[in-house]
């Protein structure tokens, strides 16, 4: 589902590459975690993934197609991430001023998903994340649990086929870390879609499937 | 994706309720005004068009003489009846009339019975038509409806006509159905109106209606190289072309005012838009992380705007036609210009110019979201989903001062340029172009500013606060800008309006030398009242004279004021406002002086030889001078009496300046007032001439005091917007001084400090740019628009008491953004930041 290979990047006028010559693959249904030291350039990996940042050399493809991502212009990055990636962010990124159904129903959107299977998948996930009742809510009323169970719902309402996670319990106390991370693992599995997850927590990343470290080195 | 759309625009409308609100008001109000003034000036001409051929009709064309006093011969008259080309010539006569004992000047118009119909049908007179043939032949007159109600007459009423010192009794025979409402119309018979006040050997017009399949402008140009040099021939586009010309830079100008409403809307929505982006940046991120295409981002924005702009310009054609019916209930057709008197038109809305005043409103409103779409379009999805909006893609380069000084030059440059057309496109050009070198050079003047300011011996906290300022100036640059954008317009106006009131000022006390004035209102005098005034026991020690007539220069320009004075040839700088060395004439060549607009529009100098269409024939004159006219933008030509008279003029004054004898003075006016309304004259003494003169002057810059009142307000309202966005967009700034240490006082006294020093270089700049458009306007585009020139003259205490009030103004407005920074929830800040 996601094969990276051969990839290298620079910042703009630094002597040393952030990471050179990264080759690694998640298929479909696999949770990978992501795990490495402050500043290693594990956002910036997950930025290059999602089209956000550009790679000096190597490719990314991502889905069924195996588009690489990489090649795409802006337009056609940003079309690829509204079908086949969602994301859960470490501080939920939930939009202040749409109702939860509204943020959930945002991907759908793009995807040009007609009103009525909008509504059925919505209220379907909502049920899934544990949040039925919540539709109409303002995220200004929620706490950070029920946002972060809202991102996911968002990550997975559009079917993608890869989840990228940016350290997705990083802003929650342990007990509801814990909670949000197993429903993330359960959904993500139920979908059967791909997934990286960028941590530094050490017992999260011990409930993925496979764990990447990325080091000066590279990955091991 | 309609649906995102639509979600995201009502979020962003109920988030900042207040702030687009307001935007909309503020394009509404532009296209209000504009769409109010078109209409209104649109209304009028085609109703000044329509008046003016329901009096002439509707000829293929119509010979004139060039100068008003002259008259068409008969001889002419007859060979144009003898043409085949032509099916009818209606000769008529008008001349401005008295009845009884009304003071209101009256037209009558002479008109042959047999050939008008053909030609004006509706000055027709009402009844059989040989019955009504036969009445007017017996020299009966016809009298408009609106006339009749006004004098209160009656048909078959007996009245007393006069002019000058002709004085004739009439029937009233009857109505003039086909008149206009509002005309106030005598009609006779030409032989009568002839015989009783002339011209002898001809008549004022010979309107023509050509046969059938003659080619019209063939026709009239054959005509025209065989007219004698005095007459001329026009048509019916000439006189709508000159009734166009009559108010069009006067049209413009207040175009031009409306759309700097709309230009205020505009940067309403610049400042909405911006601070909503940086706002929302993280917002914007995140669509465009989930999947929103980078145009699809732009388009949301401009979307954002449109949804402002469209219901603003909707709201504004609505108010617009509001506007306009109500202006030209109060003011007239001419918004109180004087172009159109007595027209009130009913207003009526056509859908194309609708749909043109839409669109501008939509793109004012696009305009001012452009700027931000396309910064959002530049900052990286990344970064601003982690820290929100970054300036530092904002280029550095914005900071130095090429693109200002390219900008200035350029602006000089158009202000050297002639105008287009008699219209001042590349001096408003230059405006617009000092607006913009005044917003490009604050990110420069904020940060010397600012790194100065940093180097006082301030408070720590405060020297920070300017610091950072220092380095990330833009969000200053577009509070400033607001300021900048008002104030500069604001100084401008108030600087040409003060410039202009001086000259005025200074130029009627050159222009009313005498203590006492009496106008016969375009009728001459007669004889028994100027004998009057040479009577022994005449507390007058003595009066001047004046004549008034107009000369038809070009077709297609409204006529020249022709001007015939008791002046000394020798010595016309003792009655005339000269603005340049008065050349001496040759001792036997006839003398005149023309004011600047003639000069501007006609391209004459002082000391030229010109040949001037004068008493029927071309007469080679001397131009001894140049003369400020401030009255008539059309020119002026002054020739004293004795010129006149020796050149075969007949003299017939209508106006007297009068010095009443030494120490007669207060009884004078008294001793004048019964003989001035005998013989339907105004009186006035200079001081009432004055006043009244600085009183219309003030109403007509009335409206432009409103619309800087307005500016200011938005500039003010979108300083203190910006400021209070500047602090939500650096919470992370702000929390992390709390942190290490700044109370929540500190926070604010820094808030403060950077929203005066901002406001302070808005206002510098805006002083600037301001006497600089001043100059524009004082020098360019009132010369080129309506030909009257004047000195540039600051009025630096309103200037300065203006700075002063706006600067405690946005001290007021920089603490409403101080209270924002002090409410801010710092430790959730910090929190969110980690």
């Amino acid at each position: 589902m996601l094969s990276v290979a051969d990839l290298a990047k620079r910042h703009s006028g630094a002597a040393r590459p952030v990471f050179s010559s990264l080759s690694f693959a998640v298929a479909a249904g696999e949770i990978v975690a992501l795990v490495g030291e402050s500043g290693i350039g594990k956002s910036t990996l997950l930025n290059c993934i999602a089209g956000l940042d550009t790679p000096e050399t190597g490719a990314i493809r991502i889905g069924r197609a195996q588009t690489d991502i990489v090649r795409l212009d802006p337009a056609g990055r940003a079309a690829l991430r509204a079908r086949q990636i969602g994301f859960v962010f470490q501080a939920f990124h939930i939009l202040p001023t749409l109702s939860v159904e509204q943020n959930i129903a945002v991907p759908l959107l793009l995807g040009g998903v007609a009103a009525n299977e909008r509504a059925q998948r919505i209220e379907a996930l909502l049920a899934r994340v544990g949040l039925s009742g919540f539709a109409l809510r303002r995220p200004a009323t929620l706490s950070g649990g029920e946002l972060q169970r809202v991102a996911i719902a968002r990550a997975l309402v559009h079917k993608p086929g890869l989840i990228l996670a940016d350290e997705p319990t990083g802003n929650l106390d342990p007990r509801t870390a814990g909670e949000i991370l197993s429903l993330l693992l359960a959904q993500v599995r139920a979908e059967q879609a791909a997934a990286l997850i960028v941590t530094h927590s050490q017992p999260l990343a011990m409930r993925c499937d496979r764990i990447l470290t990325l080091t000066a080195e590279g990955l091991r | 994706m309609n649906t995102l759309a639509a979600w995201l625009i009502a979020a962003q409308f109920a988030r900042r309720r207040t702030t687009s609100l307001l935007s909309l008001l503020a394009i509404a109000l532009g296209v209000a005004l504009g769409y109010a003034i078109h209409l209104i000036n649109d209304t009028a001409l085609a109703d000044f068009r329509q008046a003016m051929r329901s009096v002439q009709g509707e000829p293929d064309a119509i010979v004139a003489p060039r100068d008003t006093t002259g008259s068409v011969g008969l001889a002419l008259v007859e060979e144009l009846t003898r043409d085949p080309a032509v099916l009818v010539v209606a000769p008529v006569i008008e001349v401005r009339v008295r009845v009884d004992q009304h003071a209101l000047p009256v037209r009558l118009i002479g008109l042959d019975v047999f050939s008008a119909p053909a030609v004006m049908p509706a000055l027709l007179p009402e009844g059989r038509e040989a019955q009504a043939s036969r009445a007017i032949l017996d020299g009966g007159v016809y009298a408009s409806p609106a006339l009749l109600a006004k004098l209160a007459l009656a048909p078959g009423d007996h009245l007393s006509l006069w002019r000058g010192n002709s004085r004739w009794p009439a029937v009233l025979a009857g109505q003039l159905p086909g008149s206009r409402p509002g005309d106030l119309l005598l009609v006779a018979d030409i032989a009568w109106v002839q015989a009783h006040f002339g011209p002898p050997a001809g008549v004022g017009e010979a309107r023509i209606r050509l046969a059938p399949g003659v080619d019209a402008t063939r026709w009239r140009q054959a005509l025209a190289e065989r007219l004698p040099s005095d007459l001329l021939i026009r048509s019916d586009d000439d006189d709508s072309a000159r009734v166009s010309n009559l108010s069009r830079a006067y049209r413009v100008n207040l175009n031009v005012l409306a759309l700097v409403a709309l230009l205020t809307g505009a940067f309403l929505v610049f400042a909405n838009q911006l601070t909503a982006v940086a706002q929302r940046a993280s917002q914007f991120a995140l669509l465009g992380v989930l999947g929103l295409s980078p145009r699809r981002l732009m388009l949301q924005i401009l979307g954002e705007a449109l949804a402002i702009g469209l219901p603003g310009a909707l709201l504004g054609l609505a108010l617009g036609h509001a506007l306009a019916t109500a202006f030209t209930q109060t003011l007239g057709g001419d918004l109180g210009g004087g172009y159109f008197s007595g027209s009130a038109p009913t207003i009526i809305a056509r859908p194309l110019p609708a749909l043109g005043f839409l669109a501008l409103g939509c793109a004012a409103s696009l305009a001012g979201a452009a700027y931000p779409a396309w910064l959002n379009r530049q900052q990286d999805l990344a970064q601003a989903l982690k820290s929100g909006f970054a300036e530092e893609t904002a280029s550095s380069s914005a900071r130095h001062l090429w693109l200002p000084t390219v900008l200035g030059v350029l602006a000089y440059g158009l202000a050297q340029l002639p105008p287009v057309g008699d219209l001042p496109l590349a001096g408003y050009a230059s405006i617009a172009l000092l607006l913009v070198m005044g917003i490009t050079a604050a990110p420069w003047l904020t940060q010397r500013v600012f790194a100065a300011g940093a180097e006082l011996p301030l408070a720590a906290h405060q020297r920070i606060a300017l610091q950072n300022v220092a380095q990330a100036p833009l969000l200053a640059q577009v509070a400033a800008s607001g300021l900048i954008v008002s104030f500069a317009l604001t100084i401008s106006m108030v600087t040409m309006v003060s410039s202009f009131r001086l000259a005025v000022d200074r130029w009627l006390d050159e222009v009313l030398p005498a203590p006492l004035y009496l106008r016969g209102k375009a009728t001459p005098l007669p004889d028994e009242l100027l004998a009057a005034l040479r009577q022994p026991d005449s507390p007058f020690a003595r009066f001047e004279q004046t004549m008034h007539a107009a000369l038809a220069l070009d077709v297609q320009r409204p006529n020249v004021a022709l001007i015939v004075r008791e002046i000394d040839r020798d010595q016309p700088e003792a009655r005339l406002p000269f603005t340049g060395a008065v050349s001496q004439p040759p001792p036997t060549q006839p003398v005149v002086w023309i004011s600047e607009a003639t000069q501007e529009l006609y391209r004459l100098h002082s000391g030229q030889r010109v040949r001037l269409p004068l008493l029927g024939r071309e007469i080679e004159v001397f131009i001894g001078g140049v003369w400020r006219d401030y009255v008539r933008q059309f020119g002026a030509i002054v020739i004293s009496r004795s010129d006149y008279e020796r050149l075969g003029g007949r003299f017939a004054a209508s106006d007297l300046a009068l010095w009443p004898q030494a120490g007669h003075s207060a009884t004078a006016a008294a001793w004048l007032a019964p003989l001035a309304a005998r013989f339907g004259c105004e009186v006035a003494d200079a001081g009432e001439i004055r006043q009244l003169s600085l009183s219309i002057f003030d109403q007509s810059f009335a409206v432009t005091h409103a619309l800087e009142a307005a500016a200011m307000l938005i500039g003010l309202f979108g300083l203190a917007v910006t400021l209070a966005a500047n602090v939500w967009l650096r919470a992370r700034e702000l929390a992390t001084l709390g942190a290490l240490g700044f109370d929540r006082h500190m926070l604010s006294q820094a808030v403060i400090l950077e929203g005066v020093l901002i406001a302070l270089v808005g206002l510098l700049i805006g002083l600037a740019c301001g006497i600089a458009i001043g100059a524009v306007l004082t020098y360019v585009i009132n010369p080129q628009a309506f030909h009257w020139r004047m000195t540039l003259s600051v009025p630096w205490p309103s200037a300065l008491a203006g700075a002063a009030l706006t600067l405690a103004a946005a001290t007021v407005a920089s603490r409403y953004a101080a209270r924002q920074a002090t409410r801010l929830p710092l430790a959730q800040i910090l929190a969110d930041a980690q």
